[in-house]
């Protein structure tokens, strides 16, 4: 109870703040210019944009004002001593500081609503203008692989793992994929999509025909057609339900039919999709992981509070959520220097005999490095953009493995806050 | 139930530097009682370790030697909080909130009844002259009414136990009798209260026990009237007594070998004339 006097005390405090509104007024009109900001040429690049700076730029303005407000809460209140009438009063500090979390993470949840609404709504109303065609981007797909791939008949040649088909019934790629209507589902339905590579003989080509068959793998029911591939370009076809449901197996096979035309191919070219729910359903999966990474930044700011000054605090919550960025870079650092001693690498520079110095301060930073790649919040676990901008529906699972990577970290956190809070002195 | 109030123990507190070397004692081997329904006055300069005193026993310090117990419990106990009040030296409160907001917020930390809040917050309010001003932020209000709406916050859980650090400062000579006479008050209500002040006007009118700290140390302590009195000294105070009635007292004393220190008309305070002035506009 007293926890929650606390949250909804703190909430209080931070929205009564100016700081608030100017960061999510920014936030909205960064929101509202998006669409218009260059970018290339495709349809759905607006789309996408929006996705990308909202994600990325939008949620940054809001980490600031989240960091601004959580890292320095607790500093603020010990300094001009308001602590002291909470701190007469029966409660006690773990409670204060769990009481702080809540509220800065009800703050945080309300910024991210708020603004993920204005922006999921706006790209709705950008995306109702692009043709069917173009509205991957607004799906939530998933993935399924070929687990089988080979050539029917004969290769032209293989080059760097591509598997090159000359046109004219020479060859034929051929994927299979299996265990598709694991969960059947009327609102199911499935697409494949072909990212290959075409060469032609007949000069420059901005496309060429080739022949798909998309076949139930027991009893052959589907259908051959002719298509258009264009070149750096993928096609995305639907496929008929029925063709799925019969057996939950799929066989695709394509070549070209000229025979000067060529099409490269890999197991990965073609993937199948299942499309189960809308774009809807996976941008509020992604805002729930984005609302995880926010109470993990909050946590980490209020934990530096409980011992750290306000502007020490706040560069420290900054510095934490850099380096949770770029973990892969601190892990590598000391790699980067081991690469000065390849033998054989074309730069020059690399060519060098390898510094003693080099190789003494890489000894040196090793290990603290690694430690330091470990302590500090891997916050590229909650990238979900990614799967946005493909279509691609967020995994359960990856929204668990998220769920217990902040929970165990928070909790962490929490504790060491509690032991930091409760040793605190308040002269 | 325990006897005492406040209970203190040897005492001791030294801070700490930067290295955590030990430098600077606070307060050094403080025992003092102060028995339940007593105003008990904590005298002393500033850095004589008033505030210190108070901190350690609310828990805002923790103390490098020596125990305390507040009502009969440990003052560690979280829970016996819930029967103190604490008026801090400056009003700490949080200004972006306004008079009302404040003391719920603080009568909901005691856990007290939302009803029995609410009429709770009314009287305070009613009771520290911040009626017109209630919905006020607190960052509009002058020293004064901050420490009024302080002083309220420190009792909006009826407690047994209020501890006053420099309730006056701040206020002026009305304001200041007020919270006087509402000190008095809490006694007949039978609540113990601890007033640290260095204001010794403060003290003389209210306490009933004092204690002087100076540089940590316990200098002194006793009851205000054993303390002020002079045994050796005789006061009469008369009213409608003409010249030669006062010629012939005097000489009356003189042959009784008393020495007459002073004879002359008792001069008022100027709080109190400053005060009858106010009232009577």
């Amino acid at each position: 109870m007293v926890i929650f006097i606390i949250a909804h005390h703190t909430f209080r405090e931070a929205i009564r703040k100016k700081i608030l509104y100017v960061l999510m007024g920014l936030g909205i009109l960064i929101i509202i210019a998006a669409p218009f900001f260059p970018t290339i040429d495709e349809p759905d690049a607006r789309v996408k944009m929006m996705l990308v700076v909202f994600f990325q730029v939008v949620m940054l303005l809001c980490v600031v004002g989240v960091i601004l407000l959580s890292a320095t809460s607790l500093p603020y209140e010990i300094e001009d001593r308001t602590i002291y009438g909470v701190l007469s009063k029966p409660v006690s500090r773990l409670k204060i500081v769990i009481g702080k979390i809540i509220g800065f993470a009800l703050l945080s949840a309300l910024i991210i609503v708020i603004l993920s609404l204005l922006n999921v709504a706006y790209i709705k109303q950008i995306a109702s203008g692009l043709p069917e065609s173009c509205r991957g981007v607004l799906k939530a797909r998933d993935e399924f692989k070929a687990l089988r791939f080979y050539i029917q008949g004969k290769s032209h040649h293989t080059s760097e793992g591509i598997v090159w088909i000359k046109g004219g019934r020479d060859g034929v790629a051929f994927w299979s994929f299996s265990d598709l209507c694991k969960t059947p589902n009327n609102k199911t339905s499935f697409e494949v999509e072909f990212d290959l590579k075409v060469e032609s003989g007949r000069g420059f080509v901005g496309s060429i025909p080739v022949v798909v068959g998309i076949e139930d793998a027991f009893q052959g029911l589907g259908k051959t057609e002719v298509l258009s591939l264009m070149v750096d370009e993928p096609l995305t076809l639907k496929i008929d339900p029925e063709v799925v449901q019969k057996s939950g197996s799929v066989n695709i096979t394509v070549f070209p039919i000229h025979e000067a035309d060529y099409i490269g191919v890999t197991q990965k070219d073609v993937r199948l999709f299942s499309v189960q729910k809308g774009f809807i359903y996976n941008y509020a999966k992604a805002i729930v992981i984005t609302f995880l990474k926010f109470l993990l930044i909050v946590i980490i700011a209020v934990m530096g509070s409980t011992y750290l000054s306000a502007p020490v605090s706040i560069a420290a919550a900054f510095v934490v959520f850099l380096c949770g960025h770029i973990l892969d870079f601190i892990k590598d650092f000391s790699l980067l220097i081991h690469r000065y001693d390849v033998p054989g690498h074309a730069l020059p520079t690399v060519l060098r005999k390898p510094s003693i110095l080099l190789i003494y301060v890489d000894y040196i930073i090793k290990k603290p490095l690694e430690w330091f790649s470990v302590i500090m919040p891997d916050f590229k676990r909650f990238d979900t953009l990614k799967f946005l901008l493909k279509g691609i529906n967020i995994p359960l699972e990856t929204i668990g493995a998220v769920f217990a990577y902040t929970t165990i970290y928070a909790g962490i956190c929490i504790f060491i806050s509690s032991i930091i809070f409760k040793k605190r002195e308040f002269l | 139930m325990d006897k005492y109030a406040v209970k203190i123990e040897g005492l001791t507190k030294v801070y700490k530097d930067f290295w955590r070397r030990k430098k600077i004692p606070a307060l050094t081997n403080l025992s003092l009682n102060i028995e339940r329904g007593e105003i008990f006055g904590l005298l002393g300069p500033n850095g004589s370790g008033k505030t210190t005193t108070i901190k350690l026993l609310l828990g805002l310090l923790f103390p490098t030697s020596g125990k305390s117990w507040l009502l009969g419990c440990p003052s560690s106990d979280l829970k016996i909080k819930s029967k103190i009040g604490f008026l801090p030296e400056e009003t700490y409160l949080y200004k972006f909130l306004n008079a009302e907001e404040i003391l719920d917020f603080y009568g909901k930390l005691f856990d007290i009844q939302r009803k029995e809040r609410k009429s709770r917050i009314d009287r305070l309010i009613r009771d520290v002259g911040l009626e017109p001003y209630r919905k006020r932020p607190l960052s509009q209000y002058s020293k004064g009414m901050l420490r009024r709406i302080g002083l309220a916050q420190a009792i909006i859980n009826d407690p047994d136990l209020v501890i006053l650090d420099e309730p006056t400062s701040g206020l002026d000579p009305i304001g200041s009798r007020e919270i006087k006479d509402l000190i008095l008050e809490f006694k007949r209500q039978g609540k113990t209260v601890l007033l640290c002040t260095h204001l010794l006007a403060d003290v003389q009118n209210v306490c009933d026990r004092i204690a002087i700290l100076d540089k940590g140390v316990l200098q002194v302590i006793g009851s205000v009237k054993e303390l002020l009195s002079q045994k050796d000294v005789i006061e009469f105070l008369v009213r409608n007594l003409s010249e030669d009635d006062v010629q012939a007292v005097e000489s009356f004393i003189k042959n009784r070998d008393g020495d007459v220190l002073s004879i002359g008309h008792p001069s008022s305070t100027l709080e109190d004339i400053f005060i009858n002035i106010i009232r009577k506009n």
